[in-house]
């Protein structure tokens, strides 16, 4: 767990490439030999530059990874990719063009969008194919060298099998990993082959770990990229066993399969249900299967200011939960109301 | 009301425009209208306003635009009502008001007590999945008993070319590129044979073909009226009385109706242009407005002409119909998807929407510009960077649109006239014998 907790605190140097958002094809990066990394903000960073170019409408996670590019926080990048997957992501990428177009000298790296989408129809499946071979074919011309993309597909898909072994030591009762401790290892920065390692060698102490008796938490809504939140709600006596944003469970949850674009398109297009994609309807009948798989105890959605998205999930998603549910609404970037979890009979009005 | 401190004395602005009036009265009978056609049974759509209408005026399937019912339901100062009944289903009360509104109306236990009339209950709604929540909003109308959902993807583009309007009425393939047309001409195809199914009513490529020449003639009126206001001094009218000559018509396109509605808007501005009439007999300034309108208070646009002298000769509305919805060409249902497959890029998304403000600031002389910034994604940073960029003064105001709750009208008209006063006026030649720059 060491190993990977200080991968997840602090990025090893070196990453020519960094990417935003939850739909960015990995497994492409991967294929063209490149490490890449994902961005995150960093709540306890101050976020000016970010909510200059982007206003104070836009989710504060990505005013803040636009702050940290402006102050060259990620090192030498040559290029950003960013993906769909959310209005904030787009934003982001459109103040990045722009800055490159008008603003040479803010330094900001040359972006990429993946127009992955995610209507659950044909028409939305042809398009994303489309996106995911352009995507390749510029990869390809970057690098100069073909894609490998088996080699990749094949690498992904196993830390994504390793990665449902951990989640299955966090969901089992009592849980032998904190939420904080499953983050860590799902977002260490590490190169597929070393991550694959590391998560190995958690495997294999599994026996070892130290059980977790809090509260169980399920955590829906907004993503997570930094640990303020699970650390605010586990310091609180809960321990979160489960998620449904982009930098937990989802991580592990479908393979690739097949060592092809046709099938990379369909994961991507598949992926989710998202709070900032799927259906209130379809977030819920995720939640109560998520829920009851890791037999949480208590269902906190957890909405930040400026990311409105999961609050439109809430009703539904409480009326198909057998647990008590509650709203964390508007909330500050890395902060929680944890005084709201408390309470006996959460009640959201 | 909540949250409204006290009554906005402002609130109605002085139609003088014949054709404004006319406009009115004819959208009043047209609601009339269409309410008793779905009282006997008629099918209704509720659509966005990004939504290709035309597919729907072909095949004369009654529609209303959401955007048009949130902006009616905010000038009847009624947004809170429905606000309110989201909240009590524990629904957000304060994410995205415009499509809110409109849903929130859809669960009045007494819809007939609603602003003229009341909207009737729709049977098809469709919606584009732009944003986080559009989709989310008009997906739980969809599951109300008897209504159907049909969602369009809201797609994105790596590199586009900054001048869209040179491009957009013939060479629209270049400026959008070959996958979000692809994309959306598919999705429109499946539309009609989803309108045929849900509906039995027919699409016939004749009259489609008639209704999207009826749409290029409507907004080539528009941007005859656009130009001429551009280039007039004094300016003929101001957007409070421009805003509903333009707008009614353009939630009529398609009809013969709309497009001579935009022909006699073309020359009543123009009679007033010839007579020497001015909107504001005392020009100092000319000012840009950025941003949706002011539906609960459109008075607001006039406050600053007596005083000030200045007065409000730009806003989207009449300068996208004129720029944003041309489009020619031989295969009608891609060039529909050329009208939608971009649309709010033109506004709203860098370079395109910053590097047209400047176009249109420059065609228009504008003095100063005053940009409403609500508090959604879209920002404005490179919007009001252009701008001045270009010399052109920009202050920003912060308020929703429909959602009065937060509005104090007094305090941002105070705030407008220093800005005036200190930046603008300083600056700004007298009306008399200035062209444009
Ligand atoms: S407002 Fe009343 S009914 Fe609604 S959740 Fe709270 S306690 Fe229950
Ligand atoms: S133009 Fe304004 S006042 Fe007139 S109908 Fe539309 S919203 Fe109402």
């Amino acid at each position: 767990m060491a190993a990977l907790e200080d991968a997840y605190a602090r990025p090893p140097a070196g990453p020519s490439i960094g990417y935003v958002g939850a739909d960015v094809p990995v497994e492409l990066l991967t294929a063209a030999g490149l490490h890449a990394l994902r961005l995150t903000g960093d709540p306890g960073a101050g976020s000016a530059q970010g909510d200059r170019y982007l206003g104070r409408g836009v989710d504060p996670m990505a005013r803040s990874i636009l702050s940290r590019l402006l102050s060259g926080a990620f090192g030498d990048l040559d290029r950003v990719v960013v993906s769909h997957d959310c209005e904030a992501s787009l934003r982001l990428f459109y103040a990045l063009r722009e800055l490159r177009r008008v603003e040479p000298g803010s330094g900001v790296p040359e972006a990429y969008l993946v127009d992955v989408l995610h209507l659950p129809h044909r028409t939305t499946a042809r398009y994303v194919r489309r996106r995911i071979g352009e995507f390749a074919d510029r990869l390809a011309a970057w690098t100069g060298r073909p894609l490998d993309v088996a080699g990749a597909v094949a690498a992904h898909d196993e830390r994504r099998r390793l990665l449902a072994g951990v989640a299955e030591l966090r969901r089992a009762v009592p849980a032998r990993l904190t939420g904080r401790q499953f983050l860590a290892a799902a977002g260490a920065a590490l190169p597929v082959a070393e991550h694959v390692a590391a998560l190995r060698a958690l495997l294999a102490e599994a026996g070892r770990l130290p059980e977790h008796r809090g509260r169980r938490v399920f955590l829906s809504g907004s993503d997570h990229d930094s640990p303020h939140v699970y650390e605010a709600i586990e310091a609180d006596g809960h321990v979160i066993v489960g998620e449904d944003h982009s930098f937990g469970d989802p991580l592990a949850e479908r393979l690739v399969g097949a060592p092809d674009l046709d099938a990379i398109a369909e994961h991507y297009h598949e992926y989710g249900p998202t709070a900032h994609r799927a259906t209130a309807a379809e977030r819920a009948a995720h939640a109560a299967m998520a829920a009851r798989r890791c037999r949480a105890e208590l269902f906190v959605a957890y909405a930040r200011a400026a990311d409105d998205a999961p609050a439109w999930d809430f009703a539904a998603q409480r009326a198909a939960l057998d647990i008590p549910a509650v709203l964390l609404d508007r909330q500050e970037y890395g902060r929680a109301d944890v005084a709201a979890l408390r309470k006996e009979d959460p009640c959201p009005a | 009301m909540p949250g409204v401190k006290k009554p906005l004395v402002h609130n109605r602005s002085v139609k003088t425009l014949a054709t404004a009036a006319e406009a009115a009265r004819h959208q009043r009978e047209w609601f009339a209208g269409l309410r008793r056609r779905v009282a006997e049974g008629e099918p209704l759509a509720v659509v966005n306003a990004d939504v290709p209408h035309e597919i729907f005026r072909a095949m004369d399937i009654p529609y209303v635009v959401s955007q048009w019912w949130a902006s009616v339901v905010a000038a009847k100062q009624r947004s809170g009502h429905y606000l309110e009944l989201l909240r009590r289903r524990g629904l957000p009360d304060h994410s995205e008001q415009y499509n809110a509104v409109t849903l929130g109306s859809a669960f009045d236990p007494d819809p007939d007590a609603g602003p003229w009339g009341g909207l009737p209950k729709p049977s098809i709604v469709v919606g584009d999945a732009s944003g986080d929540v559009t989709r989310k909003i008009f997906d739980i109308w969809g599951r109300e008993p008897g209504v159907a959902f049909y969602p369009l993807e809201s797609a994105a583009e790596n590199e586009v070319p900054a001048n869209w309007w040179e491009l957009v009425p013939h060479r629209w393939e270049e400026a959008i590129g070959p996958a979000r047309l692809d994309l959306l001409t598919a999705e429109l195809e499946n539309l009609v044979r989803f309108l045929e199914t849900t509906t039995g009513r027919r699409f016939r490529e004749s009259r489609f073909r008639e209704v999207m020449a009826l749409v290029n003639e409507q907004e080539e009126w528009n941007r005859r009226t656009r130009d001429l206001i551009a280039r007039a001094r004094p300016a003929p009218v101001s957007v409070a009385d421009g805003i509903p000559g333009v707008m009614l018509p353009q939630w009529h396109r398609g009809t013969e109706w709309a497009r001579d509605a935009a022909r006699r808007f073309h020359e009543e501005v123009r009679e007033r242009v010839d007579t020497g009439q001015a909107a504001c007999p005392g020009e100092r300034a000319r000012l840009m407005w950025i941003g949706r309108g002011l539906w609960y208070d459109m008075g607001f646009y006039q406050r600053f002409q007596e005083e000030h002298g200045a007065v409000f000769v730009w806003s989207m509305y009449l300068a996208i119909a004129a720029d944003g919805y041309i489009r020619h060409g031989d295969d009608p249902m891609r060039a529909l998807a050329a009208r939608f497959a971009a649309f709010t890029d033109q506004l709203y998304t860098p370079p395109w929407s910053s590097e047209w403000y400047v176009k249109e600031a420059r065609l228009h002389g504008i003095d100063g510009v005053v940009h409403l910034v609500s508090d959604d994604p879209r920002g404005g940073y490179f919007t009001a960077r252009a701008l001045e960029s270009a010399g052109f003064p920009v202050i920003e105001i912060e308020a929703d649109n429909v959602d009065t709750r937060t509005y104090d009208g007094d305090r941002v008209a105070e705030r407008v006239g220093r800005w005036l006063e200190d930046v603008v006026l300083t600056r700004a030649a007298p009306a008399a014998g200035r062209g444009p720059r």
